[in-house]
C-alpha cells in the first residue's frame, strides 16, 4: 500500500523530467475527479461514489487535432455496509459490519482528438482515449478482521469533455469532461472495477 | 510557461490531499462495528430434543498456550448471559449432578505472541482445560466435528461451546455440537457480554428446545 501510495508522486517527477527534454508543446492536465462505481463493482462491491480522485495527463501536441501522451490518477472507494450475517463456512456464521476499501492508480498511454483543433471557439471539445496498467489495492474486512489484495491489470479508458482556454487560442484552461474507465479484476469472485468518473480541472503548458 | 518546480510542488500537494483523504476502513469503525460474531453448529443435531443444561461457573482462560481457570466480573457477566439465553430458548438450568442435557463452556483466549493461533490447537487440548470428568464422564474424550472452522486471530476471543452429554453414554464421548465466537475491540468488557452473546443466539435460531 505504502508503495501504491508513493508511485503518482514518483511517476509524476519522471514524467516531467523525461518530457521537458522533448520538442513540440508538452501540456498538463490536472483534475479533481469523482467517480462512480458500475457493473460488478457496483452490485458487489462499493455502490458508494468516490469523492476522492485526481487525474494527471501529460501529453505532447502532435498537431491542432491531436496529442498523445501518458495518464495517470488515482481514485479512492469505500463503503461500509450495516451489520449482517453472513455464510462463512458450511456450517458457519459469522454476523459483521462489512467494509470495502478499494484504490485505483490508472497509468495510461492517452491519446485526445480536438474536433475544433485549430478553429476560433472558446469551448473547444475532445474525445480521448486511453490503455495501460491498472494498480488496484482492494481490501475487505469483517469487522475489525482482514486483508489486501493488490494486483495490477489491464485498464483501458474511453471519455469526453471539453475545454475552455482563458483566453483566445490560449495555453492554458479549464477542462471538464467524463471518461468510462474499465478495470480488469479477478481475485476472490471479484471480477472487474469498471467506472466511470467526472473530473475538472486546469490544463496549462509545460514545454 | 510553468516551470519544473512548480509542476512538482503541485504533484506533490495533490498527493499529500490525496493520501490524506482515503478513507481507512479501520478508523471509521465503531468499537461494537469492531467486533465480529461467529458460530459454528453441528447440523446434524437436533437442539429440541435437549431440555436441561448446565454451565461452568468459571471460565477457561487460555492465554498463550497456558490454561487456567477463572471467574472476573467479566467472566460472571457472559454466564449470567449465556444462562439469560438458553432460558429464553426454554433450556432448564440444573445442577451438573442432575445429569444435563447439555453442558457448556465459556473460554477466554488471548494471543499476544506474534504470528497466528489455530483454533484446532484450542480444541486439541480441550480436555486439559475442561477435563470430562468435570462433567460426570472421565475417560470419555472430546470429538470435534472436522467441519469446525480454523480461525487465526492475533488479539483476543472469547468463545462458548456447548456439548451434547445427552448421548455421551452411547457415543462414548463428548460432542460439541454449538460453538459461539466473539472476536473484535470491547469484547472483554463486561458491559458488553450481554450484547455479544444476544448477538450469538440471534443469529442461532435453531437453538431452542422443543421438550
Amino acid at each position: 500500500m505504502k508503495i501504491i501510495s508513493i508511485l503518482p508522486f514518483l511517476i509524476c517527477i519522471l514524467f516531467v523530467s523525461q518530457l521537458n527534454a522533448q520538442k513540440g508543446e508538452v501540456k498538463m492536465n490536472l483534475q479533481y475527479s469523482y467517480a462512480l462505481p458500475m457493473g460488478n463493482f457496483k452490485s458487489d462491491v462499493i455502490s458508494n461514489g468516490s469523492p476522492r480522485g485526481v487525474t494527471g495527463d501529460i501529453l505532447y501536441n502532435v498537431n491542432n487535432k491531436l496529442s498523445v501522451g501518458l495518464g495517470l490518477g488515482f481514485q479512492d472507494f469505500y463503503q461500509k455496509y450495516p451489520r449482517d450475517v453472513y455464510n462463512t463456512g458450511d456450517k458457519e456464521v459469522t454476523s459483521a459490519v462489512l467494509s470495502n476499501s478499494v484504490q485505483i492508480i490508472p497509468l495510461l498511454a492517452k491519446a485526445e482528438f480536438y474536433p475544433l483543433g485549430g478553429k476560433q471557439s472558446m469551448v473547444q471539445p475532445y474525445i480521448t482515449a486511453g490503455a495501460g496498467l491498472g494498480i488496484t489495492s482492494f481490501t475487505q474486512y469483517l469487522g475489525e478482521f482482514g486483508g489486501s489484495n493488490n494486483s495490477a491489470g489491464f485498464m483501458a479508458q474511453g471519455g469526453a469533455g471539453i475545454f475552455v482556454p482563458f483566453k483566445k487560442f490560449g495555453h492554458s484552461g479549464f477542462r471538464l469532461g467524463a471518461n468510462y474507465n474499465m478495470v480488469a479484476y479477478n481475485k476472490d469472485g471479484f471480477k472487474n472495477l469498471n467506472n466511470v468518473n467526472f473530473q475538472a480541472g486546469l490544463f496549462f503548458p509545460l514545454h | 510557461m510553468i516551470s519544473k518546480q512548480l509542476v512538482v510542488a503541485v504533484c506533490t500537494a495533490c498527493s499529500a490531499i490525496l493520501f490524506g483523504c482515503t478513507k481507512e476502513p479501520l478508523n471509521n469503525l465503531t468499537q461494537e462495528e469492531s467486533r465480529i460474531y461467529t458460530t459454528n453448529s453441528d447440523t446434524t443435531t437436533n437442539f429440541g430434543n435437549y431440555k436441561t443444561y448446565s454451565i461452568s461457573d468459571s471460565v477457561a482462560v487460555l492465554d498463550n498456550g497456558q490454561s487456567y481457570k477463572e471467574l472476573k466480573p467479566v467472566d460472571q457477566a457472559y454466564i449470567d448471559a449465556v444462562n439469560k439465553y438458553m432460558q429464553q430458548r426454554g433450556y432448564v438450568l440444573v445442577s451438573k449432578a442432575s445429569n444435563p442435557d447439555l453442558g457448556i463452556d465459556v473460554n477466554r483466549i488471548y494471543n499476544t505472541a506474534t504470528g497466528y493461533f489455530s483454533y484446532d490447537d484450542y480444541w486439541d487440548y480441550y480436555g486439559g482445560y475442561w477435563d470430562p470428568y468435570y462433567w460426570g464422564y472421565g475417560g470419555y474424550g472430546y470429538y470435534i466435528p472436522t467441519s469446525y472452522g480454523i480461525y487465526q486471530i492475533t488479539q483476543g476471543a472469547v468463545s462458548i461451546d456447548i456439548l451434547d452429554l445427552k448421548n455421551a453414554p452411547s457415543k462414548n464421548k463428548i460432542d460439541i455440537i454449538w460453538n459461539g465466537l466473539a472476536r473484535g475491540e470491547g469484547i472483554f468488557n463486561e458491559s458488553n457480554a450481554d450484547g455479544i452473546v444476544k448477538a450469538l443466539f440471534d443469529q442461532s435460531t435453531y437453538l431452542s428446545t422443543n421438550q
